[in-house]
């Protein structure tokens, strides 16, 4: 279910969580669902048991999960739709923000940024959402 | 109890001192890889671990206690060079290892064997290099060790079997164990590691837990217009490492705050400014001096 790349600059344990929060929004992991244990993910990804620990202590700090002793890490099941909710709006809004400081570091001004955000919108959302919602 | 324990360690051949003042921890349950260039002092510190060495000075503990032969009940060792017997068959060193450890867990030696296709009848004078490894890992399990040294543990293993060597030392700390092991592979220490201890030239020149050094160590990069301008304050801030400054650009770099730094450099309004992430091996490259090219501008790693 999970992938990481042990080669990459980003820690694992923040690539642990990001992919954590991802299936949550995306429903691979549905609420009230069981998470592996640490040692089957640190198996299952050939990565340090530590590092997963380290994960799942930081996704239970931000109630992403909940771990209760002897009985292993679930995805929560109390307010599904809002929690799912937010762990979609929290995925979307770290893509968003990698994106932009691509745009800053390719030395675009925020007025050019703007211009090309409008237009992404215009092509993703081209129906007003806001009239729906 | 910290599973070992190394306090200021030292070793020197004559005028040649090969560890130099090491001190370096292992905890249960946690993986320390230990990294460094041939003739870095690697080995020889594991030979002063396992007391094949007397070290000149500094001490060495094993769960607290200096090592004595009832240690070797729950430690064990693989060297680099695996001391096995030529003329014996491999189920003849198992049979050898059950008599020798108290520990000795016979199932657990035989899925071993098979999980590395080992052929039980076979004189160790015909195994290939990688078979030999194995053999050494086989008989280093099979104790169900609380702790483990490993000098190149994957060393002449093909790639499947050095993940197999990986998914042992994982289960191994996921077990309790404090493991420490030593590896030119930089990709096997990122995975199976928590920790690194790099030498060089038998000192320790870095130390720490893998994720919070890749989580402080950048590289702020900015272009400017013209040349680079002075940054007094940025070259005396306890963040930045060295900057590197080459016509309009300039290179920080950084062990922490790298955002607060970006931000000092944004300030004077560069063209384009980048945080670079570093990989391990940029970290570990850093630390013995052999700084490879530089990552070219605005390039994600």
């Amino acid at each position: 279910m999970f992938r990481v790349d042990p080669r990459s600059g980003v820690p694992i344990y923040l690539q642990v969580i990001e992919q954590v929060k991802r299936a949550i929004a995306l429903g691979t992991l549905a609420p009230g669902e069981q998470l592996p244990t640490v040692k089957s993910l640190a198996l299952g990804l050939t990565v340090n048991p530590n590092t997963i620990a380290r994960a799942y202590r930081d996704l239970e700090r931000e109630h992403v999960i909940e771990t209760s002793p002897g009985r292993g890490s679930f995805v929560p099941a109390g307010n599904a739709q809002t929690d799912s909710r937010r762990a979609a709006h929290d995925a979307a809004e770290k893509e968003l923000a990698d994106a932009l400081r691509a745009a800053r570091s390719f030395g675009l001004d925020r007025r050019t940024v703007t211009a090309l955000i409008e237009r992404a919108l215009d092509h993703w959302f081209p129906h007003d959402e806001q009239e729906r919602a | 109890m910290t599973a070992l324990s190394i306090k200021h360690l030292t070793k020197r051949y004559g005028s040649f001192t090969a560890v130099d003042d090491l001190s370096v921890d292992v905890e249960p349950a946690s993986v320390c890889g230990l990294l460094g260039p041939n003739g870095s002092g690697k080995s020889t510190t594991f030979k002063c671990l396992l007391g094949l060495a007397r070290a000149t000075s500094g001490s060495v503990t094993i769960e607290g206690a200096p090592l004595q032969p009832g240690t070797f009940d729950y430690l064990a060792y693989v060297p680099e060079k695996s001391a096995l017997y030529e003329w014996m068959t491999v189920e003849q060193h198992l049979e050898m290892a059950r008599r020798a450890y108290r520990k000795y867990d016979a199932a657990r030696a035989r899925e071993l064997l098979a999980t590395f296709k080992l052929p039980p009848k076979k004189l160790v004078r015909r195994l290939s290099k990688g078979q030999h490894t194995a053999l050494a890992l086989v008989l280093a399990f099979a104790i169900r060790p609380r702790v483990l040294v490993l000098d190149e543990p994957a060393s002449g293993l093909d790639p499947i079997f050095q993940r197999t060597v990986l998914d042992l030392i994982i289960d191994a700390a996921a077990g309790g164990a404090g493991v420490l092991f030593s590896s030119h592979q930089i990709g096997q220490v990122e995975r199976a590691a928590d920790r690194i201890a790099v030498l060089r030239e038998g000192k320790l020149v870095l130390a720490g837990d893998i994720d919070t050094l890749k989580g402080d160590e950048k590289i702020v990069i900015a272009a400017f217009d013209a040349l680079v301008p002075e940054m007094p304050e940025l070259a005396h801030d306890p963040n930045v490492r060295r900057i590197e400054r080459g016509g309009r650009i300039v290179r920080l770099y950084t062990d922490g705050e790298s955002e607060r730094i970006a931000g000092r450099v944004a300030a004077l309004q560069p063209r384009s400014l980048d945080v670079v992430d570093l990989t391990l091996e940029d970290i570990f490259l850093g630390a013995v001096g052999e700084d490879g090219a530089a990552p070219p501008i605005g390039v994600e790693s």
